[in-house]
């Protein structure tokens, strides 16, 4: 029994020597050896313990970082919601700076400060008074067309007609001039309320639905040529004598946060070339399309004319040789007279203007003379 | 050690393994609880010291395996921790849980010497500072842990009477 023991006991010292010995030859083997057995093990025995692992830590930093994610998230959201906002902002001051380059001069810039109360909605008070240059009865303008007319001017601020007010009046007429009237608010009750009309256009005229209507200039207050709205369609009144428009307006008061206000010497000069940008690009556009038409058109006749002048020369060198007499030959000239004719400006296809169809030999040298017939 | 014995202490071995490698990152204390050390001692003291040593190697070599440039010093911390919990078997894991909650924290404890003495890592102020400051940190919450696992897991551990 105590050999037994004893043999035992042999056993786990021998044990113990021999792991002890593994475990420093482990200690002092060479990275080129130590890192292919701890590999070796990663791979196969800690593998799945890894993972588990991974996952533990992965869990642990979600949580940690549960608070911070949520306050992040909860900003963002926050901005988020003002970001729409931002944008529209940010558009309309576009369209302002767009407006103010096309004015170059004569304005004062200045922010509609909108009232919440009930008559609120017939007029804006401005953010430019008389020292900024505003004066009574200076137009309001937004990049969109006419908002209103200055009534009440103050050192810092002014308040503005709008042109929902009912006492508001503006000369106006259709955009090619055709017919002129006066807009003015279209008093009634629902969603008419928000549209405009113009009274006084003579019987004889019609203005199609969807024509801009501008302010002509007339009375001397808005400068022709600022959009008022677009025709909606005739509307029925008692004038039998003259026609009515119900007219969409080009500018909403309550959406207007930045207006220019048109300093009277501005008036005075006109503001034609500033809403009518689209318009000029539009009929310079069609100029370049036309003039390319043209010259295409000049090309491809001067090409024919000259085909058909070497047609002529290969024809008489024929008759030449043909021994049909000098003076019986026609001109050249003579015969494109008689040809030319023929070729109509409008009968020239683009598709025959092709640069290789004058090196194409439209006649051979022996082909069949055509004899003059004097 | 019957055959249900050898389950029980089996299962035992794996679930502290498995605490090791998912309720350990989880925690993330500065000073770790170490189940694998709990996991060799409580398997320890049911072999011979042969047993517990070649134990401690195998675990200790691979929880190396994680950091290559100490291979080996895990491994010979284990086994010497091994073999002294298996020759102390006798004094310890008897029902007193202070007795056994003395004798894990010891056993980090010695670990803890071994290993960072012989992984030549730490040296001058800063081993001094592991080995007198967190190590015995480690060693205290890793003796709760095993106390609170004895607690657990006796019943289970424990053969019925009869």
């Amino acid at each position: 029994m105590a050999r037994l023991g004893r043999s035992n006991n042999r056993i786990d010292s021998t044990v113990l020597v021999i792991c002890a010995v593994l475990s420093l030859i482990a200690l002092v083997l060479p990275t080129q050896v130590r890192e292919p057995i701890a590999s070796g093990l990663r791979r196969s025995i800690l593998a799945p313990l890894l993972r588990l692992q991974q996952s533990a830590e992965e869990t642990r930093r979600a949580l940690t970082m549960h608070d911070s994610v949520v306050s992040r998230r909860d900003s963002i959201a926050l901005r988020e919601m003002g970001v729409g906002a931002l944008e529209t902002e940010n558009a309309r001051l576009r369209e302002i700076l767009g407006l103010g380059s096309r004015l170059k001069w004569g304005f004062v810039p200045a922010e509609a400060l909108h009232g919440r109360g009930v008559r609120d909605e017939f007029g804006v008070t401005l953010s430019a008074g008389s020292r900024a240059g505003v004066l009574k009865l200076s137009p309001v303008v937004a990049p969109e067309g006419l908002v209103g007319v200055v009534d009440n001017v103050d050192p810092m601020i002014s308040h503005a007609m709008v042109w929902t007010h009912p006492d508001f009046r503006v000369s106006a007429m259709s955009e090619d001039a055709s017919a002129f009237g006066i807009v003015q608010p279209h008093l009634e009750s629902g969603a008419g309320r928000y549209l405009m009309e113009m009274r006084g256009v003579p019987f004889r005229t019609s203005i199609k639905p969807g024509t801009m209507v501008v302010s002509s200039g007339l009375g001397g207050v808005y400068p022709r040529g600022i959009p008022i709205g677009r025709v909606i369609g005739e509307t029925k009144t008692a004038e039998t004598w003259a026609r009515t428009y119900l007219i969409r307006p080009a500018v909403f008061p309550a959406d207007v946060y930045a207006v220019m206000i048109l300093r009277p010497d501005r008036a005075t000069a006109g503001v034609d070339n500033v809403w009518a940008v689209g318009t000029i690009a539009d009929s310079s556009v069609r100029k370049v399309v036309a003039a390319g038409d043209s010259l295409a058109r000049t090309a491809a006749l001067a090409e024919a004319t000259a085909r058909q002048a070497v047609q002529d020369s290969i024809t008489r060198d024929s008759l030449r040789r043909a021994g049909v007499p000098e003076q019986s030959i026609v001109p050249p000239d003579s015969l494109a007279r008689v040809r030319r004719p023929i070729l109509r400006r409008d009968s020239v296809r683009v598709d025959t203007t092709h640069r290789d169809t004058s090196r194409r030999a439209p006649a051979r040298r022996d082909s069949v003379p055509v004899p003059h017939n004097p | 050690m019957t055959i249900t014995g050898i389950f029980r202490a089996v299962i035992t071995f794996a679930v502290l393994v498995l605490l090791h490698f998912t309720l350990r990152p989880l925690l993330g204390w500065r000073a770790p609880i170490d189940f694998l050390l709990l996991a060799v001692l409580t398997a320890a003291v049911r072999v011979r010291p042969a047993g517990a040593v070649l134990i401690g190697f195998t675990v200790g070599l691979v929880a190396d395996s994680l950091s290559p440039d100490t291979l080996g010093a895990g491994a010979l911390a284990m086994i010497f921790v091994a073999y002294l919990a298996s020759w102390l078997k006798a004094v310890f894991f008897a029902d007193s849980l202070p007795l056994n909650a003395m004798f894990f924290f010891a056993g980090k404890w010695l670990f803890d010497i071994v290993y960072f003495i012989a992984e030549h890592r730490l040296s001058g102020i800063d081993l001094v500072q592991q080995l007198v400051l967190w190590s015995p940190l480690s060693a205290a919450a890793t003796a709760l842990a095993g106390v609170l696992f004895l607690i657990v897991t006796r019943p289970f551990l424990e053969p019925a009477p009869g």
